[in-house]
């Protein structure tokens, strides 16, 4: 289905905390050089352990790789410290806005830009940084702790820009913004992938928004991949549309309280 | 009215002294969250070491041992990280500073077992006789030693907030997690961290013991720099200068002022209440981090 050329591979993937909670099922995944691929799912569907995997920041929450493996082109990622990761051009941006709060804006994109050595690139990409999120312009000196909310999701987005990555991974950028907000961070994802040719692998609760800059998805339900394709066969999808989108069979919207009980309690085969 | 002014300057030498051993419990503290209150230890052992190398071995010339001793005291600090503190990733703050009990009592042990229990005296580095600006005169091992602790402390407050790889340091400061995330090796941050820390010690060894008697009951100044650190905000790495300066001239003031009226002694605790003060009225210190909280 997807001609394009594959640049990270989870084959097979287990992981653990603490050697007891099993959190991904053996999951295995794809993504391609060049596009915007949507994970999807529930609370507790392990897409943020997922990403933790990917960029190996998972073992200061005492998880691990138990089975299976992450492929970087020729590179095994589970084997790999997060900081060797980075080096290869996949950087995460961590769920809830993590801004280094006591540290200036700016500080903040510099503090992103700490592996380069090329000065006068950084500063190029900080010029571009301030172009897709004009408002961080006139917030440099700001305390990043007190911008808004939608602020920060851009500032730590930008943060993760000026690193120059490869593939950025997103956890769940649209939490706790206003639509409005997140739409325009959206619109700035789809662009990033389009004029920087950044790959994303955006892990979301907000199906509609993933799948509209997406061009392919993975359905993650309690640590397996139960469904998968592009986002068009997705949105069409009954189960996604009755159990994301809150749209019944005729696709008019439909109350979650009159689906009928076997219906709610029904779960993905794995 | 004089001897108010000498005071005040001599308040001031103290001060930078106390900084110097300060920073280096604000570079261990923002490194790891870990209160290293063995930071008095390690201005002995750097004390020992120079010591040992100057007087007791056959190098041509001076600097030659204290250059070694810098690199065993560095090395120190590397040994600490692996062995002691590394470990604990991940544990309570408690234990962290438990820890650092104990390794107070650890390197006391092993300098009485290396070195002896007895006074050593300290080869006299800055001269014998004191700096004399117009109507003052200073000790000139804290004058010039006041004068480096200056630099060192600007030099590192540039460092962390202006460079590159300072920002880095800021990062794990802040957060490790996020600091991961943005390919920083935290492990790399923390040991670092413990070598300056060691190197400090190692700075204010030379500084506080000139031309006096090395002993390990001189460790007494790791507990008089915490008000410092405390006063200045655990994570200001500037701040210690001017929290450093406060609590000198505030000691050499009660030295002169209230020892009469005391019986002495005031002096001696001064720093400590200025430690109690600080954590009941302003727990964050002069510059410290603020809880930042939105509404």
């Amino acid at each position: 289905m997807l001609v394009v050329e594959l640049m990270l591979k989870l084959d097979n993937v287990e992981v653990k905390y603490l050697d007891a909670v099993l959190a991904l099922k053996g999951v295995s995944l794809e993504v391609a050089d060049g596009a915007v691929f949507a994970v999807l799912g529930g609370n507790g569907a392990g897409k943020t352990t997922l990403l933790k995997s990917i960029s190996g920041i998972l073992h200061t929450d005492e998880g691990e790789v138990t089975s299976g493996g992450i492929y970087f082109d020729d590179y095994r990622l589970d084997k790999l410290p997060p900081e060797d990761i980075v080096k290869l051009g996949i950087v995460q941006v961590m769920e809830g806005r993590r801004v280094l709060e006591h540290l200036g804006t700016e500080q903040n994109l510099l503090a992103g830009a700490h592996l380069r050595s090329d000065r006068a690139g950084v500063k190029r990409d900080l010029e571009k940084v301030y172009n897709y999120f004009p408002k961080l312009k006139a917030l440099k000196r700001q305390s990043a702790g007190y911008l808004s909310g939608g602020e920060q999701q851009m500032l730590v987005v930008g943060r993760a820009l000026i690193a120059r990555p490869k593939i950025m991974l997103l956890d769940e950028p649209s939490l706790g913004l206003a639509p409005l907000i997140a739409r325009e961070i959206f619109d700035v994802f789809k662009r990033l992938n389009e004029e920087e040719s950044i790959t994303i692998l955006l892990v979301e609760q907000n199906v509609n928004a993933a799948l509209s800059i997406a061009r392919y998805g993975y359905v993650l339900e309690t640590g397996r991949v139960v469904l998968k394709g592009t986002s068009s066969e997705l949105l069409i999808n009954e189960d996604v549309k009755e159990f994301y989108l809150g749209l019944s069979l005729s696709g008019k919207r439909r109350s979650y309280h009159d689906v009928k009980h076997y219906k709610r309690r029904k779960r993905w085969l794995g | 009215m004089i001897y108010f002014a000498q005071y005040v300057c001599s308040g001031i030498l103290l001060g930078l002294l106390y900084s110097m051993v300060a920073l280096g419990l604000t570079v261990v503290y923002r490194s790891g969250r870990i209160i290293n209150l063995a930071q008095g230890e390690l201005v002995i052992v750097g004390g020992f070491l120079i010591w040992w190398f100057i007087v007791m071995t056959p190098l041509p010339q001076w600097w030659m041992g204290i250059i070694i001793a810098f690199a065993l005291m560095g090395l120190l600090g590397l040994v600490i990280e692996r062995a002691f503190f590394r470990p604990l990733i991940g544990q309570p703050i408690f234990s962290l500073v438990m820890m650092t009990i104990g390794l107070l009592l650890l390197l006391r042990g092993v300098v009485i077992a290396t070195f002896g229990a007895k006074e050593r005296p300290f080869p006299q580095i800055f001269s014998a006789e004191p700096v004399v600006l117009g109507p003052f005169s200073f000790d000139s091992a804290l004058f010039w030693g006041g004068i480096i602790a200056l630099l060192i402390v600007l030099a590192l407050a540039w460092f962390f907030e202006r460079t590159k790889y300072g920002l880095r340091f800021s990062a794990v400061a802040e957060d490790h997690q996020v600091a991961q995330s943005m390919g920083i090796s935290v492990k790399q941050s923390v040991a670092v961290a413990w070598v300056l820390a060691t190197i400090l010690g190692g700075f204010a060894s030379i500084v506080f013991f000139n031309g006096k008697i090395v002993t390990f009951l001189a460790s007494e100044i790791g507990f008089r720099a915490l008000p410092v650190a405390l006063l200045a905000g655990l994570e200001s790495v500037r701040g210690v200068l001017v929290a450093g300066i406060i609590v000198g001239i505030g000691e050499m003031l009660a030295m002169g002022y209230l020892n009469p009226i005391t019986n002495g002694g005031m002096a001696n605790i001064f720093p400590y209440i200025v430690m109690i003060v600080v954590v009941l009225f302003k727990p964050q210190g002069l510059y410290g981090w603020r809880v930042i909280e939105r509404v």
